[in-house]
């Protein structure tokens, strides 16, 4: 009799209760669309969509995506607060004990959009969250001292060591377990030292290190120096009132309509403007593209973010030498570092190549 | 010049050489130095000597020239990277020491900063 | 007579077991010692009025503080000099013949020099995660010095009587077989260039702490506060001819254990003739003095130029202003096209979020992290405690509340003696 009882107390215990998980990707995952359907606002399905399934075999019986949000990169980035707000919303009916957005790998709109969003969840519902993105994402150093990111590979040809590391984290999240060293968890170093052990004591790592960086190999500092990016600056100009200088800018002035596209965050490419003979940007002739700050007086009046009328002014006084025929320009909202860096090696050189003495760099 | 809010320092070496007695904590002595840093003197001897954390000793001195230079970006820069890192220690613990232990700091403190005098 | 290459050869003697005998003596694994002899022999110095000796072994529910110093017990065989050259024994060049090491076992000293003392070693629980003497048998020295005595005369005679008790126990070992010999060979630079022409060349730079008491390290019995940057063979720091009088701060200083045993000089010489040629050691010391550490930076870059080596490993001791010895020598020494490597531990504070170093550089992209020595640790109780426990509550890392009534300790991971050794003797680190 004794024996039996014991039975059936097991049997009660052993009731688990599956943790809920709510899970937030973009259109193209949902497969809704492209680029021409980032505008789509948030909506949300029952169950697993898309990458979400995923997820949910790597799980097994520990937790269930109850639901999957489904937002517009392109929607998220410019309604941000109205989106938060309605996303909360969607989150809060299911209480889930965990929310995972992404992986968003290198999409800097919408690694922005699941960073955004995760904190958003993390402050004001007090849930545990995660996501993914590869370490260049602008989305990365934006969050990850906020919550944990982990480190994906590039594309999306990465999900499934994605899901992997994001999977078994999520779970800890949501059990409430200790999180361990970035990278024994696979997350962005998040600027919070852990302590761990490592297989094999410093003494040998550093010999192992030294070797690696003698032979010109790959080799992995356990201590980032802090960022220095300092640039010495170059000499002044000996004679301003003879120097041909240009104009460039992360502002995003564009001509009118946008002609090439230039997207509104995490811009992929730049533009070269000519202004041969334009003495002044107005507001039929040029515009914004930036998404990140309020459009209007720029819109109103180029001229307060690429300021050639003043240089055509100082131009005619005698005060610069001319002002450079072309202009360059990109978004810097959210925009990956290494592009930016890439868009100037580029025209720094026609820059060069053209004479120019000087540039004026606005950014906003 | 020696500034230092250590007074065994203070008697000891007063006559001897330029002591500024700070009477206050380990960081308003860090503060004065970085004071007289910025007007021109240069930093001699390291503001966190000793291994001893700011957690642990009230007590710290440091030796600045006597004279007034240019300002050394070097010497800003030590400084300021010292009041970061008292910062960053909890300090709770010196409202515990007894007298006994603070002679200990001030005896350490004394030590560290004549290993710099004898040179 | 030439010598092109120094060669020592070191016996180890496995050590299992420690216990108290009539006779002190090692047989089949166990350090047997004769507590009375251990006893007087301190007592032999009149600066102590008592002296007791205590066993503390692995898996023991035994805590020691405040240590001071831990010491391996060795003996030279064969070769000149004696172990501890220059201190307690005379200053002959050692580090060539044979040495016999009781492997296995330790003596740790213990005492308070001065009020604030720290040094914790739990033989078991969580502490003893951090601790590499926890999984040795230690013969732990507790000394009360007389009346009134001065605390760098009572730091003298306690570093003393630590080294004559491990000479003591070293010299039970001088005529026993070794269980395995390690044999360590230098060239001198003719012929290490001649016999492995095609290897990179690698210096050890190695800095020792200097700035005054409770913080000062000795070469062949001469204060490393008074030395120029130098060079050693590596295999003279075997023999002990470098000494810790460092007790500040627990968790990164070098205590003489970690001298004899300098992984980094072990690890470069596993790699030798291999991967890599170990040219040699060239030690430097770390003054508050900022003109002395510009002169020992200088003359660290100046010596590893001059030696031709392709890359350095350089390893730190102590918290604060080392790190801007540290950061000077990397700067200087990569300035002549010389790579470096770094061991360092860390401050990130107990969130671990603070800026961990107090210096850095560009030039210092390939560091390995001891661990953040601020995170916050929960020590169990012990039943037995060998020392003093009430220092916890001021000991170093520990703050208000850290001794609780229970007898465990909350404190940083400062307090651990060796926890955040920065010669890499641990595996601890942080990401």
């Amino acid at each position: 009799m004794k024996w039996a009882s014991i039975n059936l107390v097991q049997d009660r215990k052993e009731e688990k209760i599956m943790l809920k998980v709510v899970h937030y990707i973009n259109q193209f995952f949902a497969n809704v669309g492209g680029e021409e359907m980032a505008h789509i606002p948030a909506e949300v399905r029952e169950g697993v969509v898309g990458p979400g399934l995923a997820f949910q075999q790597a799980f097994k019986d520990e937790a269930e995506i109850v639901a999957t949000i489904i937002c517009g990169d392109s929607y998220f980035n410019e309604n941000m607060d109205e989106a938060k707000n309605t996303i909360i919303e969607m989150v809060k009916k299911y209480n889930p004990d965990l929310f995972i957005a992404g992986p968003a790998f290198n999409a800097g709109r919408y690694g922005v959009a699941c960073g955004a969003i995760s904190k958003t969840v993390k402050d004001e519902l007090n849930i545990p969250v995660i996501t993914g993105m590869y370490v260049e994402n602008p989305g990365a150093d934006m969050f990850k001292n906020d919550i944990y990111i982990v480190s994906t590979k590039n594309s999306a040809a990465g999900m499934r060591d994605a899901v992997k590391k994001m999977a078994p984290l999520g779970l800890k999240l949501a059990k409430g377990e200790k999180i361990g060293a970035s990278i024994e968890e696979g997350y962005i170093p998040s600027g919070k030292r852990v302590n761990f052990f490592e297989k094999e004591r410093g003494s040998t790592r550093a010999v192992k290190m030294l070797l690696a960086k003698l032979n010109n190999k790959e080799f992995e500092t356990e201590f980032p120096m802090p960022d220095f990016d300092r640039v010495p600056p170059n000499p002044a100009i000996k004679d301003i009132t003879k120097a041909k200088i240009a104009l460039v800018t992360s502002g995003g002035i564009v001509p009118k309509g946008n002609p090439d596209h230039i997207e509104s965050s995490s811009a992929s490419k730049y533009g070269k403007y000519d202004i041969e003979g334009v003495m002044d940007l107005t507001e039929e002739t040029y515009q914004t593209a930036h998404g990140g700050y309020d459009p209007v007086y720029a819109n109103l009046d180029p001229d307060r973010v690429l300021p050639v009328d003043i240089m055509r002014e100082f131009e005619k006084e005698g005060k610069i030498g001319s002002l450079h025929r072309y202009f360059y320009t990109t978004v810097g909202n959210g925009t990956a570092v290494k592009s930016a860096k890439g868009f100037a090696e580029k025209y720094v050189k026609e820059l060069i190549a053209d004479g120019v003495d000087a540039v004026i760099l606005t950014s906003t | 010049m020696i500034i230092t809010n250590n007074d065994w320092v203070l008697n000891k070496y007063k006559d001897i050489y330029n002591v500024v007695y700070i009477d206050g904590t380990f960081k308003d002595v860090l503060i004065a130095v970085r004071d007289k840093i910025h007007i021109g003197h240069e930093l001699l001897t390291h503001p966190l000597g000793s291994s001893v954390k700011p957690s642990e000793t009230p007590y710290k001195s440091v030796i600045v020239s006597d004279n007034k230079n240019y300002t050394s970006f070097d010497s800003i820069y030590m400084i300021e990277n010292a009041i970061i890192t008292y910062d960053k220690f909890n300090k709770d613990k010196l409202k515990l020491i007894s007298d006994k232990v603070k002679e200990d700091l001030k005896l350490i403190d004394l030590t560290v900063l004549e290993s710099a005098l004898d040179i | 007579m030439e010598v092109k290459i120094l060669k020592l050869e070191l016996g180890y003697i496995f050590i299992k077991d420690i216990q108290f005998s009539d006779v002190s003596k090692v047989e089949n694994g166990t350090l047997y010692v004769n507590k009375e002899e251990v006893k007087a022999l301190i007592l032999e110095d009149q600066n102590f009025k008592t002296a007791d000796v205590e066993l503390a072994k692995p898996g023991e529910s035994v805590r020691i503080m405040p240590v001071k110093d831990v010491i391996e017990p060795r003996v030279k065989v064969e070769g000149p000099g004696g172990i501890f050259p220059g201190m307690v024994s005379k200053v002959d060049t050692v580090g060539s013949g044979k040495t016999n090491v009781l492997k296995g076992a330790a003596v740790v000293t213990t005492g308070k020099i001065v009020g604030f003392q720290e040094g914790i070693i739990d033989m078991s629980g969580t502490g003893a995660e951090y601790t590499p003497f926890s999984k040795l048998n230690n013969l732990v020295i507790i000394c009360e010095p007389i009346d009134g005595l001065k605390q760098h005369e009572h730091e003298k005679a306690l570093r003393f009587a630590g080294y004559k008790v491990a000479l003591y126990l070293g010299a039970l070992a001088k005529d026993l077989t070794p269980d395995e010999v390690e044999v360590f060979e230098t060239p001198n630079l003719v012929e290490g260039i001649k016999m492995y022409p095609e290897l990179p060349r690698v210096a050890y730079v190695f800095m020792l702490q200097s700035q005054g008491l409770l913080h000062d390290t000795y070469v062949y019995g001469v204060d490393a506060k008074q030395t120029l940057t130098t060079m050693i063979y590596p295999t003279e720091v075997m023999d002990g001819a470098i000494v810790s009088g460092n007790c500040v701060s627990a968790c990164d200083k070098n205590t003489t254990y970690h001298h004899l045993n300098n992984p980094i000089i072990y690890d470069l010489f596993k790699e030798h003739g291999k991967t890599l040629n170990f040219v040699g050691v060239i030690i430097t010391n770390e003054n508050v003095y900022l003109a002395d550490k510009e002169r020992s930076s200088n003359w660290s870059a100046k010596l590893a130029g001059f030696l031709g080596v392709d890359g350095v490993i350089v390893s730190e001791e102590g918290f604060g202003n080392p790190d801007t010895d540290l950061i000077m020598n990397c700067k200087k020494i990569e300035a002549k096209g010389i790579k470096t490597v770094l061991v360092t531990d860390e401050y990130a504070g107990r969130d671990g979020t603070s800026q961990s170093l107090a210096d850095a550089d560009v030039s210092a992209n390939a560091v390995v992290s001891a661990g953040n020595a601020n995170e916050v640790i929960e020590l169990p109780p012990m039943e037995k405690i060998i020392g003093h426990v009430e220092v916890a509550d001021v000991i170093a890392g520990g703050f208000d509340g850290s001794l609780h009534k229970d007898g465990s300790i909350t404190a940083e991971l400062q307090v651990i003696t060796g926890a955040t050794n920065e010669m890499g003797f641990n595996k601890l680190s942080a990401r």
